[in-house]
């Protein structure tokens, strides 16, 4: 029998408007953007600078509210009227995991720490938290640097790292901004295809917002953005 | 969960370590000017608290001997010696003077007391009390000089025989005991070209200089080159004396200012020293205002440094309580370590100040009291700044 939750996108959009400002000084950041996400799946989010990534990104990540259409993460509405900000902040929490250009890490906890702090921050004991802390950075085989303080591990760890943490709390969904940007191909390829694995074996759906060359076909479906609109397009979803 | 605040405080421990340690020793000067302060306030105080008289005799309507001059007659301790209540009664005589020891010169309070009476040191550290009528010297152990050494006063040298402590002038200085026949001369002592001339005054004047009274001219002059003055005269009383009622009497029937040692110590800190004490009392407070502030801005730059991290931690659902908390921690950290390190550095320098700092316990309490409030309050600064932090900063765009 089909899982329920399985059929319902993890991402969807309808009409999603952002606006800046208001009277002659306001700006449409977003016109009407249209975004299906399933579960397990990787997109691709390509545009050129000023095309409304980052906004669509925060409105995804509960961190600006929409000025208007339609938001739903699992089949659940966000931004309906009746979110308060603890609301969005335990979502942001709970269902949506963040890996950012630099990783972002907190630089005065170490690697587990830094993973651990997402289930703690949840509820969960601690001893729980970094036996799944180790999990994650198990599951980005980074677990060797598990006691290594931020400023010891290298670029590609420190994003591993960053991915474990977005991953930690099992989130639904992912927003990727630019994983790869600082990182060579090889490197880029790895975290790509980590990506990809996780999907597979969490149904997390994930977004990667990027500008890499090297990655861009490597997705199966693409969302171009321009002008605050999103096109959809098949992807080469070349294996990697 | 994980305590934020310690995990960042030993991220960074070098720079939060010297950070306190700056704070420290601003809170340490802070602390040395209260205690500068107290000290000023129980220098005042000592004088009185040593010589242990309950009643000081004064010129009439004068503040003295301190705050004012005074003059009353040596041998007034008779007549007050006779007033019921009244057990002893010692003549005294203060003046402040550069006296000089080995090539150098130093300020003290010389104090002409009568042995056994009071009026002179309270207690002995080293030596012998002054045996001798002439020409000894007991002196506080400020002073630097040590037994046996020996001093100019006016044209006179005078040998320590005894070392006392902690007894100073109103003003700090170091006092030199020796006896009142001494200092009513080097009080009032003229120089010898001073005596000539006053002599030839005196004996060109026809109404003292008469022919055939040869006797006349002799007293004036020996009047004039000999004190019969003191500056006051202290009184013991006995026990169950009432001290205002001695005063009273004495104002009444002697013709005399009587203060009793509230009195004294009214005179002493609320006049004498008032407007130092206010000078130095407003010092500290704008000291402690700008330490305050200094406070408040250190905790405020440590905040903005992490801004990055905090839009991280409210990104990732770290609530608005636990992000307070690890700035008011970290702010408390900070106003503990000052405290002790600034408590440390007054108490290593307090006894290098050439003036009496008194660092009292409880102005210690208060002020590491005041140190947390004031991180806390510097803290709410920075919890403003850090809670106004937009997580979408963490995404950037």
């Amino acid at each position: 029998m089909a899982d329920v939750a399985s059929i319902r996108p993890a991402i969807l959009i309808e009409g999603l408007t952002k606006r800046y400002g208001s009277g002659s000084a306001a700006v449409d950041a977003l016109k009407g953007v249209d975004m299906t996400v399933w579960p397990g799946e990787v997109v691709g989010l390509i545009g050129p600078s000023g095309s409304g990534k980052t906004t669509l990104l925060k409105c995804l990540g509960a961190v600006i509210e929409p000025t208007a259409g339609r938001f739903t993460l699992g089949g659940e509405m966000i931004f309906d009227g009746g979110w308060k900000t603890g609301d969005l902040r335990a979502l942001r929490r709970d269902r949506i995991g963040f890996v950012f250009q630099a990783p972002y890490l907190i630089p005065f906890l170490d690697a587990t720490d830094n993973v651990a702090l997402l289930p703690m921050l949840a509820g969960v004991p601690n001893p729980q938290a970094r036996a799944t802390a180790l999990e994650m950075l198990g599951a980005l085989d980074v677990q060797h640097r598990a006691q290594a303080r931020i400023a010891e591990l290298s670029g590609g760890e420190q994003q591993r790292v960053a991915i474990a943490r977005a991953l930690a709390n099992k989130p639904p969904i992912i927003l990727a901004d630019e994983p790869t940007a600082p990182l060579d191909s090889e490197r880029a390829l790895t975290v790509v295809k980590i990506l990809n694995r996780l999907a597979q074996e969490f149904r997390t759906a994930i977004i990667v917002v990027t500008h890499d060359e090297k990655i861009i076909p490597t997705f199966k479906r693409i969302y171009h953005i321009r002008d605050g609109k999103t096109y959809e397009e098949a992807g080469e979803g070349r294996a990697i | 969960m994980i305590n934020l605040a310690g995990r960042d405080i030993a991220h960074h421990l070098k720079s939060y370590l010297l950070t306190g340690l700056g704070l420290g020793l601003l809170i340490g000067v802070t602390l040395t000017m209260a205690g500068v302060y107290r000290g000023m306030v129980d220098d005042a105080k000592v004088l009185l608290r040593a010589v242990d008289a309950d009643v000081w005799v004064v010129q009439q309507d004068t503040l003295g001997p301190f705050a004012e001059p005074s003059s009353v007659p040596d041998d007034l301790y008779r007549a007050l010696l006779g007033l019921p209540g009244v057990a002893q009664a010692g003549n005294v005589a203060y003046l402040t003077m550069q006296v000089s020891h080995a090539g150098k010169s130093q300020r003290v309070m010389v104090a002409g007391f009568e042995p056994g009476k009071p009026g002179g040191p309270a207690f002995l550290v080293a030596g012998r009390p002054i045996a001798r009528a002439h020409y000894e010297a007991v002196a506080d152990a400020k002073t630097g000089l040590r037994v046996g050494d020996v001093v100019r006063i006016r044209r006179n040298d005078y040998t320590v025989v005894g070392l006392t402590r902690r007894m100073v002038s109103s003003n700090g200085d170091p006092m030199l005991f020796i006896p009142l026949k001494d200092a009513q001369e080097a009080q009032f002592l003229k120089d010898n070209d001073a005596i000539v001339e006053d002599r030839q005054r005196l004996t060109a004047n026809p109404a003292i200089n008469r022919p055939g009274q040869p006797g006349v001219l002799d007293a004036v002059q020996a009047i004039q080159t000999s004190s019969h003055k003191v500056n006051a005269v202290l009184l013991r009383l006995q026990p169950g004396a009432d001290a205002r009622a001695v005063a009273g009497a004495i104002a009444r029937w002697q013709r005399f200012t009587a203060y009793t040692r509230d009195d004294m110590e009214e005179i002493l800190v609320a006049k004498l020293i008032a407007t130092a004490a206010k000078q130095i009392g407003l010092f500290l407070a704008i000291l402690a205002v700008v330490s305050a502030a200094i406070v408040a801005f250190i905790i405020y730059t440590m905040t903005l440094g992490k801004i990055k991290e905090i839009a991280v931690l409210k990104l990732i659902g770290t609530r608005n309580r636990t992000i307070a908390a690890m700035i008011m921690q970290e702010a408390l950290g900070l106003g503990v370590i000052g405290f002790f390190v600034g408590k440390f550095a007054a108490t290593l320098w307090a006894p290098a100040f050439p003036k009496y700092v008194l660092l009292e316990t409880g102005d210690a309490g208060r002020a590491f009291v005041l140190t947390l409030v004031v991180c806390a309050l510097a803290s709410v600064l920075a919890i403003r700044a850090a809670l106004k932090i937009d997580p979408a900063e963490a995404i950037g765009g």
